[in-house]
């Protein structure tokens, strides 16, 4: 496995204090690190470049006022997007799930029943869509960790941290994500564009 | 349908996430098990399809100036000075003692404070508290008063009711047979105790004013005292006299009176 760009020596750190004082270009070397991770969880859980954007705006302005919490000995990416992860829910509670609460607490099985049918099937979504649609047709925490798995390439053991789950929570949840999605993409399978 | 155990490690097989020990025993499962073979294509399909939002990420992370997003960023955060609120260490001792985590420890304790309260309450009302002013009672100096003056008058109706018992044996017997009477040891202790007790209610008939009652009180005194003196020696004449006193002054007709006045509390 080749090894992942990470910033988790004393160097952040050093930076983190520095910031604690007000450090403005301090601020700007971590935002600049880590501002396309954060981006990519946002992304890949909104779907929409404008909401990842306004998470990462958010996310930083967080990191700033919550800078004096962070300790050293934590892994600091992981206390980022649990920050980001944390707004994403929020912000997706707040303005998704009027939208798509019916959709989003259906089974699988209702889903593939209801909202795929052959109508759909036969209308111009291509792949892409469909898959999108799949992914938000898993549990909240399903699709956050497929999400951190796939498109943020983490780890299980980063993905718990950053979930607060244990680690075996998080690879059955993995696991469990892929098999709904499995299910879900079911109908269209093949039907590639 | 049964599955086998290896299933749930196919997903971190695909991601490259198994130790190699564990990966090398996956792989041996995977030529033996067609069931979990043919699960492994699937889910490996699913990742390729997947991939294709990778398009729309990469699009999205190209249309970002990420080298001026920062500068943008902090301009906003310095502009708007945000209070790093908990950093001083009074802060982070309350930063840390009202973590979320935290939050079921609180809600606990402040239901069993609530619970305790009530519990306190219920008990201290239903026993504990009476049980503590068992043997105090707080009245108003106003129902002290009546309470007093209500006291005075009944003892002094049963001084008198007493007396005039008393003096109707003297008045209605011959003279021979009080003298002898007055003359035994249980009229004289009688006596006493009226003349005792007429020393008791002296004080609250002044207290309270009670004239009419005192004036015949203080005439039954100077007679009981008179036939407290009856000795043996005491000659039935003597004995005649006071009879003759007691019924022309009548003073049992106003022992009566005063009785009466007493009983409907207008003394």
């Amino acid at each position: 496995m080749k090894p992942r760009e990470t910033f988790e020596d004393d160097n952040i750190y050093i930076l983190v204090e520095k910031i604690k004082n007000g450090d403005r270009e301090a601020f700007i070397t971590v935002t600049r690190i880590y501002q396309k991770k954060v981006f990519l969880l946002a992304f890949s859980f909104f779907r929409n470049r404008e909401d990842a954007m306004d998470i990462v705006q958010e996310t930083f302005l967080r990191f700033y006022e919550k800078v004096n919490m962070f300790r050293r000995g934590k892994n600091f990416q992981n206390w980022l997007l649990q920050i980001a992860k944390n707004l994403c829910v929020d912000y997706y509670r707040k303005n998704y799930k009027r939208n798509s609460d019916l959709q989003r607490e259906k089974n699988v099985k209702e889903l593939c029943q209801s909202s795929y049918s052959q109508k759909e099937l036969n209308s111009s979504l291509d792949i892409k869509q469909i898959f999108s649609k799949c992914i938000d047709g898993l549990s909240e925490k399903q699709r956050m960790v497929f999400l951190m798995k796939h498109y943020n390439q983490l780890e299980y053991k980063e993905i718990a941290q950053i979930l607060n789950i244990a680690l075996g929570t998080a690879k059955s949840l993995h696991f469990k994500a892929l098999q709904n999605l499995k299910v879900l993409m079911s109908p269209y399978m093949g039907r590639q564009t | 349908m049964k599955h086998c155990k290896e299933r749930k490690e196919l997903a971190a097989f695909l991601y490259g996430e198994l130790k190699d020990d564990e990966r090398k025993r996956l792989e041996s499962h995977l030529e033996v098990c067609p069931q979990c073979r043919k699960e492994i294509e699937e889910l490996k399909q699913i990742v390729s399809e997947s991939d294709s939002l990778k398009s729309d990420i990469k699009k999205a992370l190209a249309s970002v100036d990420w080298e001026m997003l920062p500068s943008k960023i902090s301009e906003n955060v310095f502009k708007k000075e945000i209070p790093l609120s908990r950093g001083s260490r009074t802060g982070k001792f309350w930063g840390l003692l009202f973590q979320p985590r935290f939050r079921p420890v609180y809600t606990a304790l402040f239901l069993g404070i609530l619970l305790g309260s009530l519990a306190t309450f219920v008990v201290f009302r239903n026993s504990g508290f009476n049980g503590t002013t068992e043997g105090r009672f707080f009245v108003s100096g106003d129902f002290l008063e009546r309470l007093e003056l209500e006291m005075a008058r009944r003892e002094t109706l049963d001084y008198l009711e007493k007396s005039q018992y008393l003096l109707l044996d003297f008045v209605q017997s011959s003279p021979e047979k009080s003298a002898e009477f007055w003359q035994s040891n249980f009229a004289s202790i009688r006596a006493r105790d009226l003349l005792a007790k007429k020393k008791y209610i002296d004080l609250q008939l002044d207290r309270f004013q009670m004239a009419k009652a005192k004036k015949i009180c203080d005439q039954i005194e100077l007679l009981f005292f008179e036939l407290a003196q009856i000795t043996k020696e005491l000659p039935v004449e003597e004995v005649k006299k006071i009879q003759n006193l007691i019924e022309e002054r009548q003073i049992l007709l106003k022992i009566n009176l005063v009785k009466k006045e007493l009983q409907d509390n207008e003394v």
